[in-house]
């Protein structure tokens, strides 16, 4: 099981690419079966309340969407999809992963027929400042160097330590896009299937951490406004970095459950390292239900001794070649 | 004289309500807990252990530590113990060879050192916090080290649907205890620092018991048919975290355990690591 879910996470890295370049192509049969009952659903109905009067948000959700972050060019800057593709027609290929069971059919998807999830006026997400465009610049040349010199330059998700999904925002990553709510008295528990993290945020709305504590998902603090959890998060670390932005990242995220089975995400984000202007995007969970099972990754994590040493060997041959010259 | 009396007569039998009051109160009126809107014992809170039993369950004198260059920061901490009934654990004969070969490769293989899932029960009395988030529906448990987490499911009973480092957990109430019934789990986590193990037979039932605002009994039966001759029983209490602001931290281990894993394996393996 540990060799497994390893293995599985390879072949979803590669795989996820694909999933969002034909996102569009595709039309999964969970949405089709779906629309009906979603249309019925964007109607806002009376919330659900726990016993304690609060909004209820718990269940196991799932945050696979069809939707791109950013508006893709060729959609005539429109902010509805077209309809499904003409079977048959050229426009209707799209790859089949079902080998892996990753097939979107296989996947609860919350109906969104919008073209970017951000809301900007164009969907897609403001110029990163010179500084921002600078650091990602420079980062990638010092990946492009040292990318396979030590556990430290491999990526965050490779080592096991946080998934670029897991934010906050909280993005779909793609596959085991579970996400399961439980709320006890002054707090919202929300675990992220990948990779077993927790955020624990108190609705009393109380002051964050010590600016010296810096975590990889930063310190959340929330509060209720009518029927919406509103998250506040800060000191984040500089290791991780939503669309390039910095260690000052703060972001606010809107819960809202509009229905049994639909769930509102709404986030903003700013940095003045990054973005000269705060920017939003709004996703729908679904309720998947069923219940998250144990992404265990450090404890199965062979891939990076493998890639390691798998470097070394390289290095190793190159220079054997080159003392034969 | 009569008013003497009267005061003696009743100064008596005040002192006698009181000897009658007194056997009561040391039968322990059994403590009621604040409830949940459900009338269940409301757990929520940041709990943690306050003992030794991750360095060894059994009582133990303080020892010489695994690492020398730590010196007395790695030292066996001293504990009573806490095996219920007894002074040790009931291995079978063959288990017990591999404990021992456990305890004299502890610090390869704990898998603590690896910044491995905990498993259960140890998770519960490693020397981090752990939160409770009970709703009327479901019970998380969400732990500091390596961000662990179990979801109790308090409906129906469910099947494990596969192995895994903390279990499948089953939940029930039993009066004021909350119990859980754990099973599927894997082989590979351990009890404590000295290499008490179990193997994927193991079965644990926990009953946690509130006793007073700030403190609830923790109790874990250990069943595994594999490595034990009989079901031994661990107990002890936890403790509430009741500092303005509480919070669990990331204790994200991965980072910290990277030299120890890879080091070799860097393109310059550090001289001093």
């Amino acid at each position: 099981m540990r060799h497994f879910s390893r293995v599985l996470s390879v072949g979803a890295a590669s795989c996820a690419a694909l999933l969002i370049s034909t996102a569009f192509s595709q039309t999964p049969a969970s949405v089709s079966k779906t629309a009906a009952a979603a249309k019925v659903t964007e109607n806002k109905v009376a919330p659900l309340h726990n016993p304690d009067g609060t909004p209820d948000l718990q269940g196991v959700w799932s945050n696979a969407t069809n939707v791109p972050l950013e508006r893709p060019a060729g959609t005539g800057g429109g902010r509805a999809r077209a309809a499904r593709p003409e079977p048959g027609t050229a426009a209707d290929v799209h790859y089949d992963l079902s080998q892996f069971g990753l097939d979107r059919a296989h996947m609860k998807i919350a109906e969104d027929t919008r073209t970017s999830l951000v809301t900007t006026e164009d969907g897609r997400i403001p110029a990163r400042l010179p500084e921002a465009q600078k650091r990602a610049a420079d980062r990638a040349a010092f990946q492009r160097e040292h990318q396979w010199d030590g556990p430290e330059t491999r990526p965050l998700s490779e080592r096991c330590i946080v998934w670029p999904n897991e934010g906050p925002p909280m993005m779909s990553p793609g596959y085991n896009s579970n996400v399961q709510i439980v709320q006890g008295p002054g707090y919202v528990a929300i675990e992220q299937e990948m990779i077993h993290d927790v955020r624990i945020i108190p609705t009393d709305n109380r002051p964050h951490a010590p600016a010296e504590i810096r975590q990889y998902l930063g310190d959340s603090t929330g509060h209720w406004e009518g029927d919406t959890l509103v998250v506040d998060t800060t000191n984040f670390t500089d290791k991780t970095a939503f669309q390039g932005s910095s260690g000052s990242l703060h972001v606010v995220e809107r819960f809202t459950r509009l229905a049994d089975d639909r769930l509102q995400y709404e986030f903003t984000v700013d940095d003045p390292h990054t973005w000269a202007t705060p920017w939003s995007a709004k996703t729908f969970w679904t309720l998947a239900g069923g219940q998250v099972y144990e992404y265990a990754c450090q404890e199965g994590n062979h891939g990076m001794a493998n890639n390691l040493s798998g470097a070394r060997a390289v290095e190793r041959r190159a220079a054997e070649e080159a003392a034969k010259k | 004289m009569r008013n003497k009396l009267r005061i003696a007569t009743m100064a008596g039998a005040a002192g006698l309500f009181v000897l009658a009051a007194l056997p009561a109160a040391a039968q322990t009126a059994p403590y009621r807990a604040p409830r949940m809107a459900d009338n269940h014992p409301n757990l929520n809170g940041i709990w943690q252990a306050l003992n030794t039993a991750n360095w060894d369950l059994r009582g133990h004198a303080a020892g010489m530590g695994r690492v020398v260059a730590l010196g007395s920061e790695d030292a066996e901490a001293p504990g009573l113990g806490v095996i219920d009934g007894a002074d040790d654990i009931p291995y079978l004969p063959a288990a017990k060879a591999k404990k021992d070969q456990n305890y004299a490769n502890r610090l390869k293989d704990d898998p603590e050192v690896k910044c491995y899932l905990p498993g259960v029960p140890r998770a519960t009395y490693m020397p981090y916090p752990f939160q409770v988030v009970q709703s009327t529906k479901t019970i998380m448990f969400s732990y500091e080290y390596a961000g662990a987490v179990r979801v109790i499911n308090m409906d129906k009973p469910t099947k494990s649907p596969t192995d895994s480092w903390m279990g499948w957990s089953n939940g029930h109430w039993d009066g004021d205890t909350l119990v859980i019934d754990v099973t599927g789990f894997n082989e590979d986590s351990w009890l404590d620092r000295v290499g008490d193990y179990h193997s994927d037979a193991l079965h644990v039932v926990e009953r946690y018991t509130p006793r007073s605002p700030e403190t609830m009994n923790y109790e874990a039966t250990i069943e595994d048919k594999n490595v034990f001759a009989r079901p031994w029983k661990i107990s002890m209490p936890l403790y509430r975290h009741v500092e303005k602001n509480a919070q669990l931290l990331e204790f994200k281990c991965v980072e910290f355990v990277e030299e120890l894993l890879y080091g070799p394996l860097r393109k310059q393996p550090r001289a001093n690591p």
